[in-house]
């Protein structure tokens, strides 16, 4: 391992450094996901498979982090933890405070009604309800009071114009992510985890869904988590972190795409060297 | 294919079972109803057989024409006849015997037999007798009877003890001189037996002088048929010789034809409804899971399965599941007459039975329906998915193209429902046998479902839009979703209600008619009766005549007069009722609704050859003040009666009224025993009640009421009868409840990923559950309004139809408000299993792209 890691401190980009073993404890605590040594294993014995081999992370209150990495690496079993959607094996996850590997089911839906948000690749909207009332949905389900200005706030991020009494089918992808983006918007959640939202969408479509991203994080101070394979998608993020056998490679600050790709090629080049990522 | 389909139907447990409980159900009813109706036809058959042994040849009175009787008979042979079948070369031996039906009271109380009759017979030689004695000996001395063993066990009574017998001269007080089993059993099918002495069962009886019947038996070497050849010429004309073979054969095809064959109709058609109830539910399986597995067919075409093998895979799968699902009908159906067996043992009263009686036919029947209604409905489903294209394949969200049916399914459903109001209108106004015209109504009535089912689609958006609102008002986001869920595959959900929507239809159309039929029935004996009292016999039979003298002596009792009722033929045609009355004693105690200018002055004239007319029969053989018709009765008498008033009366005096007189030259003398006694009181009607209720404790099986629970107890006969239809109707709705488990687990199944995300964004388990139930209570509620609809409207033609016969349309309003509520409760049940599976989906899972 310690090999690995001399190799690859040459292609260290400016922006990035090595994760300390284990972070220190943030003061003043702007981070508002929290996790700590966190494994997931799936399986048992011989055919176990370790998608997460203890990763440490905080995320800091407004900052939009992309979670990359080659496929099979753990970026979405990462993210499924950081959420609460999936059970670490070990390790803890803290959310705005709250343990939330320590909560039940019952907790686990409310923290999910009033503080997380989620984007998902596909899939993302009721095809009955129109746009305007997949956007209100949480909402809706919470039974919780509608705050008009920030609607009409989304309403106009989205930018969908007319078109928000249509159904998801009359709408096009990248439409169709808008709102589901502003839907993970609209009950002000600590943090909104994205797994692939452009991965469905053409270069074009998937800019528009990006700087939508992006606007949110700037202008709302909307904490972002997004895992993606794309290099494009990731240079809206504020932070990229690389994923590699489930663990943290590398920790950056914002590049562009060229350091995304020269980043990835380095750490394909080391997987292949060694000791590739679990089988998929 | 056919090995990957049947793979499927193992793969998807759950679905395969849900739907071959729609099946299974309704095959078992028409199987149970198959083994019921044989096993009574055949217990019957043997009684019959049992008697018969030892006997060859049977004389009986010739009926002068076939009426509507079980066994109709011209009435009793006088006893000169023996005499005369003696001398008749080849006879060994023959024997005259009385038959009765009466009554055993025991320790002042009348013996409750459950329905089954008390039948009295003469004793006859050993040799034409089938009972055998386990204590004491037959009655030799008159006074004395023997009892079959089961009265005996039941009762504690012995050999030397006193009981009561009903009999048409009033209660005899008799001592029981043996106890005998007839045959092997204890009883015949429940039947209590009473054996006599011929002088007493003649006396008794009415029958002085007369025989019921006479057994003959041949001398050794002279066959039954040719016997009965030489008795058929010497006899008088009016002996009806058979041979014991053909008797027995005749009277277990009257029997039959009395009990099996109705009993079976009725219950075959409550089959029918279930299996037409699972018909749509197996429609909407298939379409569901069709659409569901629209890639795995476009992927077998892109690998070159052509169409005609895609189309086999799907009928071969709903091929396996109606021929697993009819031989699981076959078994539960067999079940379901083991266990009505054993309920009428328990209840006391044994039906006749032989085993149980599979017969070839009932196992073809059912497979016939069971895997037909499979094949059918699996048709529509199957052709669309022959046309799904191999490019479907490479879709993400590909839909089924429509199908070939739904482009004409407007026109389809329009063809249906006129072919099935054409039906439904020739079953009722063209003339026919009732079993055509019967087959006629349920047809119409299944097209006019299939057309309403298929229309139905466009109504579920408001119907759902209207039900939906409360729980979407009240129950927030779980109850918008879910209306937005019943209505995004409106003909999924049509389909769905649908099946629920037949069974509901049934049971309102039950319920309204059963009302109009009360109101108009009770209404009828409100109106017309002008009597504190009314005297009826056991389970709809007659009372002795002499009763009426007894109730006419009681003090009290300003007058009585009894109702009297038999069957003749008219003009040679047809059959009609003939009423019997004493016109000056009936007439102050009946309100005639007198037409065309009648009153009761006609009453006066009521003599002879005169007859008053109800108004059906007076149009039916046009008649009219004046004009005349020919009356055959049952003693061989013609007789020409000459109208001289018309009444309206559809429900209790139908047909025509004359004279007692009259009426006793047509009716043989053991049959002129009246249905009711009216009786008017100036006293108070309960302390006359019990006045004659006394006095008539000779008569046991004449019941006494006052008028007003005289009609509260037909109320209650209605309503029991009612209970009884709709506890069979109870399975379809039971298959419906299936259909709406189908349906909604395969949508939850569908709408995985949906759930996931919505639990994702915060939606708990329990609105989870919330959403899937009000779906599905919806869905029921639309089934069940559609439902209500159809059984008014139905209950509305009919009862137009029926209104001259008297039968009024009225809407039990607060029935039909329960029919709803049972149907949303319907909904709730239904959704608990989908329920808890759609609050189970593994969030994680669900969003796993494929
Ligand atoms: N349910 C599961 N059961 C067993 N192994 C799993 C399961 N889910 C994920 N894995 C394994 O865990 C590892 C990490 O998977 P994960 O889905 O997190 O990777 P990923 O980085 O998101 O990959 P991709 O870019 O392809 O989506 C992989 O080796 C995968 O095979
Ligand atoms: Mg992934």
């Amino acid at each position: 391992m310690s090999d690995v890691r001399q190799q690859g401190i040459e292609i260290v980009p400016q922006a990035c450094e090595r994760p300390p073993s284990t972070p220190e404890p943030v003061v003043g605590a702007p981070a508002v996901v929290v996790a700590r040594d966190l494994t997931r294993r799936y399986g048992t014995g011989d055919a176990a498979v370790d998608a997460l081999g203890g990763v440490s992370i905080d995320l800091a209150r407004g900052r939009f982090t992309a979670i990359m990495g080659p496929s099979g690496s753990g970026k979405s079993t990462l993210m499924h933890v950081l959420a609460g959607l999936d059970n670490p094996t070990s390790g803890a996850v803290w959310i705005d405070g709250v343990e939330i590997t320590a909560l039940k089911e019952r907790q686990l839906t409310q923290l999910r009604r009033d503080k997380v948000g989620f984007i998902f690749q596909t899939f993302n909207l009721l095809p009955m309800l129109t746009a305007k009332e997949n956007l209100v949905l949480p909402l809706t389900i919470a039974g919780t009071k509608l705050d008009e200005a920030w609607l009409a706030t989304l309403v106009d991020a989205v930018a969908l114009g007319d078109r928000l009494g249509h159904r998801p089918s009359e709408l096009s992808g990248g439409q169709q992510q808008r709102v589901a983006i502003a839907r993970a918007l609209v009950s002000r959640p600590v943090v909104i985890f994205a797994d692939e939202p452009t991965g469905n969408l053409d270069s074009k479509t998937g800019d528009e869904v990006l700087g939508l991203l992006r606007r949110s994080a700037g202008e709302f101070g909307q904490t972002i988590v997004m895992v993606t394979h794309d290099a494009r998608a990731a240079t809206v993020a504020d932070r990229i972190v690389f994923l590699q056998d489930g663990r943290i490679e590398l920790d950056c600050g914002r590049m562009s795409r060229d350091e995304i790709y020269d980043t990835i090629k380095s750490l394909e080049a080391t997987s292949e060297r060694g000791d590739g990522g679990p089988a998929r | 294919m056919i090995r990957l389909s049947l793979r499927d139907l193992w793969g998807r447990k759950l679905r395969t079972a849900l739907t071959m409980l729609a099946i299974v159900l309704g095959v078992a009813m028409i199987a149970g109803t198959y083994v019921i109706t044989d096993q009574i036809d055949n217990g019957f058959h043997n009684i019959f057989e049992k008697a018969a042994v030892g006997t060859d040849v049977n004389i009986t009175r010739k009926a002068a024409f076939s009426g509507s009787d079980v066994f109709s008979s011209g009435g009793a042979l006088p006893v000169a006849l023996l005499d005369q079948v003696r001398a008749v070369k080849g006879v060994a031996d023959a024997a005259g015997t009385v038959e009765a039906s009466g009554a055993v009271v025991v320790n002042g109380k009348s013996v409750s037999t459950g329905g089954a009759p008390t039948l009295v017979f003469s004793t006859a030689p050993p040799r034409f007798s089938q009972s055998k004695y386990i204590a004491g000996a037959a009655p030799a001395r008159d006074g004395t009877v023997a009892i079959n063993a089961k009265l005996a066990t039941d009762k504690h009574l012995q050999v030397g003890d006193t009981i009561g017998l009903g009999t048409e001269q009033g209660q005899q007080q008799v001592v029981i001189s043996g106890i005998f089993d007839f045959g092997n059993s204890t009883s015949i099918g429940g039947a209590t037996l009473v054996a006599t002495t011929v002088a007493d069962a003649q006396r008794w009886y009415n029958q002085e002088g007369q025989y019921s019947a006479i057994s003959v038996a041949a001398e050794p070497g002279v066959t039954p048929d040719t016997l009965a050849a030489r008795l058929k010429t010497a006899l008088p004309a009016y002996a009806e010789v058979k041979t014991s073979a053909q008797s027995v054969a005749d009277n277990t095809k009257a029997v039959s034809d009395a009990i099996g064959n109705v009993l079976r109709t009725i219950l075959l058609a409550f089959g029918g409804v279930a299996v037409i109830v699972g018909a749509f539910i197996i429609f909407n399986a298939f379409s569901i899971t069709v659409a569901q597995r629209i890639r795995e067919f476009a992927m077998l075409r892109s690998l070159g399965a052509t169409r005609r093998q895609v189309l086999a895979s799907v009928i071969g799968e709903a091929g396996a599941l109606g021929l697993i699902a009819s031989l699981l009908g076959i078994a539960a159906g067999i079940g379901i007459a083991k266990g009505i067996n054993a309920l009428f043992h328990a209840v006391g009263a044994d039906i006749p039975t032989s085993g149980i009686a599979l017969a070839p036919r009932t196992i073809v029947v059912s497979l016939v329906v069971g895997i037909g209604v499979a094949l059918l409905a699996a048709l529509a489903p199957a052709l669309r998915a022959t046309r799904v294209p191999p490019v479907a394949a490479l879709h993400e969200g590909a839909t089924l193209p429509p199908s070939v049916v739904s482009r004409y399914s407007p026109i389809i459903a329009a063809v249906a429902a006129v072919v099935g109001g054409v039906s439904l209108a020739a079953g009722m106004f063209v003339h026919g046998t009732t079993a055509s015209r019967l087959f006629e109504m349920g047809l119409g009535a299944v097209l006019i479902f299939v057309a309403v089912a298929m229309v139905a689609k466009h109504v579920v958006r408001p119907l759902a839009s209207v039900i939906g609102w409360p729980a979407a008002r009240f129950a927030g986001s779980s109850g918008r979703l879910a209306r937005e869920n019943a209505t995004r595959n409106p003909a999924r959900t049509a389909a769905t209600a649908a099946a629920l929507m037949i069974g509901l239809a049934v049971v309102v159309f039950v319920a309204v008619f059963a009302q109009g039929f009360k109101t108009s029935f009770v209404s009828a004996v409100d109106r017309s009766v002008n009597a504190a009292i009314v005297v009826s016999g056991q389970s709809g039979g007659t009372i002795p005549d002499a009763a009426l003298a007894t109730v006419r002596a009681v003090p009290g009792v300003d007058q009585a007069a009894g109702v009297y009722s038999a069957t003749t033929q008219i003009n040679d045609g047809s059959t009609a009722s003939m009423t019997g009355v004493d016109p000056v004693t009936f007439g102050p105690m009946w309100r005639f609704h007198w037409l065309k200018g009648g009153s009761d002055a006609l009453l006066g004239k009521l003599t002879g050859g005169a007859a008053l007319v109800e108004e059906q029969f007076a149009a039916k053989y046009n008649l009219s003040k004046g004009k005349s018709f020919v009356a055959l009765g049952q003693t061989g008498t013609k007789q020409r009666f000459t109208v001289i008033g018309e009444f309206r009366d559809p429900t209790l005096l139908t047909g025509f009224t004359v004279s007692q007189n009259a009426f006793d030259r047509l009716v043989p003398s053991n049959q002129r025993d009246p249905f009711y006694i009216i009786a008017s009181s100036s006293a108070d009607p309960a302390q006359t009640e019990a006045a004659v209720a006394t006095a008539l404790k000779a008569f046991p099986t004449a019941k006494v009421q006052t008028k007003a629970d005289y009609t509260a107890s037909l109320k209650k006969q209605v309503d029991q009868l009612l209970t009884l239809i709709y506890a069979l109707l109870a399975v379809s709705v039971i298959i419906s409840v299936f259909g709406i488990v189908n349906t909604l687990v395969l949508s939850v199944y569908e709408r995985t990923r949906e759930i996931g995300m919505l639990r994702a964004i915060g939606t708990t388990r329990r609105q989870m559950r919330r959403i899937v139930r009000y779906e599905s209570v919806i869905t029921s509620i639309i089934g069940g309004i559609l439902g209500t609809v159809l059984g008014v409207l139905f209950a509305y033609v009919v009862s137009t139809r029926l209104a001259s016969q008297g039968i009024t349309f009225s809407v039990p309003w607060g029935q039909l408000v329960v029919f709803l509520i049972v149907a949303g409760f319907v909904g709730v049940i239904a959704a608990v299993l989908p329920a808890r599976r759609a609050a189970r989906v593994n969030i994680l899972d669900a969003i796993h792209y494929e």
